[in-house]
């Protein structure tokens, strides 16, 4: 048998939990609320884990007042050397840092969103979006890949420590930074719930119900998607930097499609259109990877020959199946009031009386 | 005075095909205006030139004295043209209220980085929603205002696109059909409610309608068109004796 550590696990879970709410959540304020197609899920996500491939191997030297060292080719074992050290004893450059890297993950992912989906969404069909997304985010994952200089092409960038390594505990450490995805997740959703709630959440429901409608009662449609989009991939990127410092790890090949279809699997199966829907379809699957990766162990030390990954696979795509034959809406379907504006008029009617 | 809407001589094409052939028209202010014909013969596809949803092929609209033939549609609703649709094209799965509300023009909780913060317009959506009352009272909706829009009658849902309309302070209102399946003494109903608005806002309707017999007790002026082009105008009583008229849309 092998010892399952349940407060490590719980932490892990949590952690992942939150890093993949923040994904669910910008999917769902981009499709679930406005019908707006994002198969690109992972190339924002990666914009978000790239900038701290740069900022770790750049700017973190920089901050900590030493000299920064090429992270790629032979002086690749200094300069990890180099960020390790700076992680473990310099807190502050580690925050600064990380601090900045939200911020510019943000802006840059904001703004390719809003970029994106303003030039093509000004076509008729949104799934062209879709695509556009799909095969772009591929396309920059290859480029990333083929850039010698910016996260060493294949090699990645190692050594992304999370920015309480410095406590030298690795409990203390990954609790805290379980705590730091969770608020993140928590004002995502937060922010979210308001967005949903407001006057601009009731024309992105409009836009998604009737496009041709809420053009013809004076929305400017393609602005509107343009700064769902903006607002989706700014979340996803800060998605990103978390999931980047989780693995410690930048590497492109963890951004393929597969990660967008997860995304995506979190959304239809916690509530298109729903916050809390998101969270469910996050923290389920959240729960479902870590046991896969419990299972394949057992499975693996049993002398079994099965790819667990591949049981995964299979898993979300029965998921997905199931839930559109016979819960197209999620286990948590979407509420379908915007604003106060209900109590008002309950408030003007029962004065009437 | 000159006309609040004026279209010098529209045509438009799809493809080979010649959906509005050289048709002007002139709509006054505070009338109800018909626009009747054949099925085929151009109504609807004038109406969306107006509104925007398609460009036509030449010819010019002007609106209030200006130019609006080449604005999108969300530009000429904002510059107070609204429409309703032949089928019913309501947000279905919005409540009654939050499908008035949405038209509303200039809301400031609209822009995203406002949005979250409800104290920078929470003040403005109560007015709206109080404005949404007297609308949505005209149209004797109000009782239903926490209803889904797919859970009305085929009538309910005909006024509540009219209310919808209404929201967005129109100057001109163009509808397709505002009668369509609704029962006879309900789509007699509707119509008394536009002459209503008419009288209480001022507001002009260019009305496509098959149902001659309620659109002639209303109508200020009706043009007919046949097969894309203008076949004749005038007061309800010179239309209904026109021979020509007759011929084409009677049969006779």
């Amino acid at each position: 048998m092998i010892n399952i550590d349940i407060g490590a696990t719980a932490v892990a879970v949590l952690t992942l939990f939150g890093i993949y709410a923040l994904m669910a959540i910008s999917l769902n304020l981009e499709y679930g609320v406005a019908g707006v197609p994002n198969f690109g899920k992972a190339l924002f996500v990666s914009i978000g884990a790239y900038t701290a491939g740069v900022t770790y191997t750049r700017l973190l030297p920089l901050l900590a007042g030493l000299e920064s060292i090429h992270p790629c080719g032979p002086s690749m074992g200094a300069a990890l050397q180099l960020r390790s050290e700076i992680m473990a004893t310099q807190p502050a450059a580690g925050f600064i840092n990380l601090a900045l890297t939200f911020a510019l993950a943000a802006a840059i992912a904001g703004a390719v969103g809003f970029a994106v989906s303003y030039v093509t969404l000004r076509l008729k069909e949104e799934w062209f979006l879709a695509l556009v997304l799909l095969v772009g985010g591929e396309t920059v994952r290859i480029l990333v890949r083929g850039a010698d200089d910016l996260i060493c092409s294949n090699n990645g960038i190692s050594g992304v420590a999370q920015p309480f390594y410095f406590l030298r505990d690795p409990g203390a450490s990954s609790f805290l930074f379980m705590l730091l995805a969770l608020a993140l997740a928590l004002a995502a959703y937060l922010y979210s719930e308001r967005l949903v709630r407001s006057p601009f959440g009731r024309m992105l429901k409009g836009l998604r119900e009737n496009e041709d409608v809420t053009r013809g009662l004076g929305k400017g449609i393609s602005l509107a998607r343009a700064q769902i989009m903006a607002v989706g991939s700014l979340i996803a990127a800060i998605g990103g930097v978390l999931f980047a410092l989780n693995t410690g790890f930048v590497n492109t090949n963890d951004f393929v499609v597969n990660l967008t279809l997860d995304v995506w699997v979190m959304v239809v199966l916690g509530g298109i259109g729903n916050n809390r829907g998101a969270l469910l379809g996050a923290l389920l699957i959240a729960i479902m990877d870590r046991l896969a990766q419990i299972g394949a162990i057992i499975l693996n030390m049993g002398g079994s020959e099965i790819e667990f990954n591949y049981v995964r696979f299979i898993a979300f795509g029965l998921i997905l199946l199931w839930m559109l034959r016979y819960r197209p809406g999620g286990l948590l379907p979407e509420s379908r009031l915007t604003t106060e504006a209900h109590e008002v008029v309950k408030r003007v009617i029962g004065a009437a009386k | 005075m000159t006309p609040l809407l004026q279209l010098h001589n529209i045509r438009k094409d799809y493809g080979g095909l010649r959906a509005v052939d050289d048709v002007s028209l002139a709509a006054p202010e505070n009338a109800i205006i018909g626009l009747i014909g054949p099925n085929g013969s151009g109504k609807s596809t004038l109406i969306d030139l107006i509104a925007g949803a398609a460009e036509q092929t030449a010819g010019r609209v002007i609106f209030a004295g200006e130019d609006i033939s080449d604005l999108s549609a969300d530009a000429i609703f904002k510059k107070g043209i609204a429409r309703g649709y032949q089928e019913p094209s309501l947000y279905f799965k919005m409540t009654v209220l939050d499908n008035v509300l949405l038209p509303v023009k200039d809301q400031r909780g609209e822009r995203p980085w406002y949005a979250p913060w409800r104290r920078y317009w929470a003040h403005e959506e109560a007015g709206h929603a109080e404005a949404a009352v007297t609308v949505l009272e005209q149209v004797q909706l109000l009782q239903h205002y926490d209803t889904l829009a797919s859970d009305l009658s085929g009538g309910q849902m005909k006024l509540l696109e009219i209310a919808r309309c209404l929201m967005g302070k129109p100057k001109l209102l163009l509808l397709d059909e505002p009668t369509a399946g609704v029962a006879p003494k309900l789509a007699y109903e509707i119509f008394q409610q536009i002459a209503r608005l008419r009288d209480d806002y001022g507001i002009t309707f260019l009305i496509v309608e098959h149902r001659l017999e309620i659109l002639f007790d209303f109508a200020d002026y009706v043009y007919v068109m046949h097969l894309g082009n203008l076949l004749a105008e005038g007061t309800v009583a010179e239309i209904a004796n026109d021979a020509t008229v007759r011929e084409v849309y009677f049969g006779d």
